[in-house]
C-alpha cells in the first residue's frame, strides 16, 4: 500500500468513527430533552390509554434506550428515518423538497462567490495598496463579519420595503401551485423570489474567499518563480494567472470545507427569508419537538461536514504530497 | 545573583518586554485608521455594555412610554418622548438598546477569552507532545469540527433554559478548534528551533519548556485568534437569540431584532431594527477590522501598505 492510500484509509476509518460519535450524541442529547411531542396530543386530544400506546409502539418508544439506538443507526445507515409526528409523513419525505431548496439556493451562490471573489482577490493582491485592494478589503470584511441575518434584514428594508423590488418572503407567490421540481424552479416568479437570498448569500461568503486569493497572490508575488516568469518576458496578465494558479490549493479546500458547512451556516438566511429549505425545517422541527425529524436534518447537516471534512483532507494530501500524510492528515 | 531571586528578575524581565510588545502594538494600532476606527467602536461598546443599564431612561421591559393623553405609545416613530421610539408593546426603544449592549458584551468577552485560552493550551499542548497526545486531540477538534454548531446549539438550548453563562459556554466548546490548529501548526515550526532544543537539551522541564519557550513565540496569534473568538461569540449569540433561543430574562440585540422580526413590524418601524442590527454590525466589523491589522504584524508578508 503507497503512503497515500495508507493515509486515504485511516482518513476514512476516522470520518466513519465521527459520525457515530456524532450521531450518538444526537440520539442522547434529544433522549435527554424533557417532555414528548406525544404528551401535547395528549391533553389536548381525545386519545385514550389504547391509542397513546399503539402510538408509542409505533415510533419504538416502548423498547429499551438499547433497541431504540440500534434501531437509530439502523435507519440512519438505510435513510430510513421513521414517521415525523407532527406532520404524519415519512420524515425524508418531508425533508427531500426542503434540502432541494436549500441546495438550490445555497449552491449556485458558493460557487458564483467562490469564482467572483477569487479573481477580484488576486487582482486586488496583485495590486497591493490600490484603492481597489482597500475598498475591497473593508466592504467584505464588514460582510462576512456581520451576522448573515442582520445583513438580509437591511437587503429586506431596502430592496423590498422600500424600492419595492423583489418580495421579501417566500420562495414562490402565494398562489404559484407548481407541480414538479421543473415548474418550480424555472419561472420568472422563482427567480424573482431568489435573487434577494442569493445575492445575500454570494456576498456574505465573498470575504473569505477574496481574502484567501489576495493573500495567496501576494505571498507569491514576491517569490523566485516569479522572477523568472518576469525575466521571461511574461506580461503582468501572465504573471497574475501563474501566482493565481499557484493560490487554488487553499481556495479549493475552503470552499470544500464551506460546502459542508452549507445548511448550518444559512439556517439564518433561511428562517429570515422564510424559505422552505432544511435549516428552517429544523427550527420549526425543535420549537415543535418532533424528534424523528430533528435528528435526521442534524443528522444530514453533520454528515455534510464529515464528507466535506474528508474531501478537504483527502484533496490536499493528493493535490501538495509536501503535506505530511501520515501525521494528523488535517493540520 | 542567588538562586532566589533569579526566576523573579527573569519574570520582571518577561513582563516588561510583553509590556513593551503591548505598547509596540496600540502605537501600530493607532496608526493604522482602520484599527483605529475600531479601536474606537469597541471603547464605545465596552461603555455601553458596562454602563448602559443604568443610562437607560427607562427599564426596557417593565416600563410603558405613555404620550399626552395617557394613552400607550405603539410603534411610534422618534419623538420628544422617546427618542429612538417605541416598540409594538409600548417599550421606549433607546433603553433596550442601551441594556442591549451587556449580553453582547458578556458573551463576547467571556465566549472569546474562553475560546482562545482554551484553543490555546490545547494547540500548544498537541503541539509540543505530538505522538498519541496530538492524535487524541486533534480528533478531538475533528469531532467538534463534524458536529454543526448552529443545529447543535439549538438541540442543547432546547433542553436547558437558555441563560447567557450557558451560551457563552457552549460557544466557547464549539469554537475551540479554530485557534487550537492554528496554534498547534505554529508550535510545531517552533518546536524544531535551536533556542527550544537547547532547553530541552539543558534539562528543563516539559512544563517549563512550555511555558518559557515555546507559548511566549506562539502568543501573538493566540491573542489574534481570541480577537477573532470575540467576533465569532458576539454573532453566534445575536444569531441564536434572533432564534429564539437567547436569555429570555435578559434584552439583548439580538433579542429585539427577533421581536421586531416576529411581530411583522419589520416594514414600518425602521427605528426598531436600525439601532441593535447597526450595534451588532458595528462591533463585530470593528473587532475583525483590529484583527486585520494585527494579523499583518505577525505575518508581514501579507501587509496592506508595502
Amino acid at each position: 500500500m503507497s503512503k497515500f492510500q495508507r493515509f486515504l484509509l485511516k482518513r476514512l476509518a476516522i470520518s466513519v468513527l465521527l459520525t457515530l460519535i456524532a450521531v450518538s450524541v444526537i440520539f442522547v442529547v434529544l433522549r435527554l430533552l424533557p417532555g414528548s411531542p406525544f404528551e401535547a396530543l395528549v391533553t389536548s386530544g381525545n386519545l385514550n390509554q389504547e391509542q397513546i400506546d399503539e402510538i408509542r409502539a409505533m415510533y419504538g418508544l416502548d423498547q429499551s434506550i438499547w433497541a431504540q439506538y440500534v434501531n437509530y443507526l439502523g435507519s440512519l445507515l438505510t435513510f430510513q428515518f421513521g414517521y415525523s409526528i407532527l406532520r404524519s409523513q415519512p420524515v425524508w419525505d418531508v425533508l427531500e423538497p426542503r434540502l432541494i431548496n436549500s441546495l438550490i439556493l445555497l449552491v449556485p451562490a458558493l460557487v458564483t462567490t467562490a469564482i467572483l471573489s477569487s479573481v477580484l482577490g488576486m487582482y486586488a493582491g496583485w495590486n497591493r495598496g490600490s484603492r481597489l485592494e482597500k475598498f475591497s478589503i473593508v466592504s467584505t470584511t464588514l460582510l462576512r463579519s456581520t451576522p448573515v441575518f442582520i445583513t438580509a434584514i437591511f437587503f429586506i428594508i431596502v430592496f423590498a420595503y422600500n424600492l419595492e423590488i423583489v418580495p421579501a418572503l417566500g420562495m414562490r407567490s402565494i398562489r404559484a401551485t407548481p407541480d414538479g421540481y421543473i415548474e418550480t424552479f424555472a419561472s420568472l416568479d422563482f427567480l424573482h423570489h431568489y435573487i434577494l437570498p442569493f445575492t445575500v448569500a454570494v456576498l456574505y461568503y465573498s470575504g473569505d474567499f477574496l481574502l484567501l486569493a489576495r493573500n495567496g497572490v501576494v505571498e507569491k508575488r514576491g517569490s523566485e518563480f516569479l522572477k523568472l516568469h518576469r525575466a521571461k518576458g511574461l506580461s503582468e496578465m501572465e504573471q497574475l494567472a501563474r501566482a493565481g494558479r499557484n493560490s487554488m490549493l487553499p481556495i479549493l479546500t475552503y470552499f470544500t470545507l464551506r460546502l459542508g458547512m452549507i445548511f448550518q451556516g444559512l439556517i439564518l438566511l433561511e428562517v429570515v427569508f422564510s424559505w422552505p429549505g432544511i435549516g428552517r425545517e429544523l427550527v420549526l422541527a425543535i420549537q415543535q419537538q418532533d424528534y424523528p425529524l430533528v435528528q435526521a436534518a442534524v443528522f444530514i447537516m453533520a454528515l455534510a461536514v464529515i464528507i466535506a471534512n474528508l474531501a478537504a483532507d483527502v484533496l490536499y494530501a493528493y493535490f501538495d504530497p509536501t503535506v505530511s500524510t501520515n501525521g494528523g492528515g488535517s493540520a | 545573583m542567588s538562586t532566589e531571586t533569579k526566576p523573579k528578575a527573569e519574570l520582571y524581565e518577561r513582563i516588561d518586554s510583553l509590556w513593551t510588545t503591548v505598547r509596540d502594538q496600540f502605537a501600530f494600532l493607532r496608526g493604522d485608521p482602520l484599527a483605529f476606527g475600531g479601536m474606537l467602536v469597541v471603547g464605545a461598546f465596552v461603555f455601553l455594555g458596562l454602563f448602559g443599564p443604568f443610562l437607560a431612561p427607562h427599564d426596557p421591559i417593565e416600563h410603558t412610554v405613555r404620550g399626552d393623553g395617557g394613552s400607550v405609545l405603539r410603534l411610534a416613530a422618534p419623538s420628544a418622548d422617546a427618542f429612538f421610539g417605541t416598540t409594538a408593546y409600548g417599550k421606549d426603544v433607546l433603553s433596550q438598546f442601551l441594556a442591549g449592549a451587556r449580553p453582547t458584551l458578556i458573551v463576547g468577552l467571556f465566549g472569546g477569552l474562553g475560546t482562545g485560552a482554551l484553543g490555546f493550551t490545547v494547540g500548544v499542548v498537541s503541539g509540543y507532545y505530538g505522538g498519541w497526545v496530538d492524535e487524541l486531540l486533534m480528533r478531538l477538534t475533528d469531532l467538534t469540527f463534524s458536529l454543526p454548531f448552529m443545529p447543535m446549539a439549538l438541540l442543547l438550548l432546547t433542553f436547558m433554559t437558555p441563560n447567557i453563562w450557558l451560551i457563552t459556554a457552549i460557544i466557547a466548546a464549539f469554537l475551540w478548534k479554530m485557534p487550537a490548529r492554528v496554534v498547534r501548526s505554529e508550535v510545531l515550526s517552533v518546536r524544531e528551533r535551536t533556542f527550544v532544543k537547547s532547553a530541552r537539551a539543558s534539562g528543563a522541564s516539559d512544563l517549563r519548556t512550555m511555558l518559557y519557550h515555546v507559548a511566549p513565540n506562539v502568543l501573538p496569534i493566540g491573542f489574534l485568534y481570541t480577537a477573532y473568538g470575540v467576533a465569532w461569540a458576539i454573532a453566534a449569540q445575536a444569531s441564536l437569540a434572533f432564534l429564539g433561543f437567547g436569555d429570555p430574562t435578559m434584552t439583548s440585540w439580538g433579542r429585539m431584532l427577533r421581536q421586531v422580526f416576529a411581530s411583522g413590524n419589520m416594514r414600518v418601524a425602521w427605528w426598531w431594527v436600525l439601532p441593535p442590527a447597526i450595534g451588532i454590525a458595528a462591533i463585530t466589523t470593528s473587532v475583525f477590522l483590529i484583527g486585520r491589522a494585527y494579523e499583518e504584524v505577525i505575518n508581514p508578508e501579507i501587509q496592506t501598505d508595502q
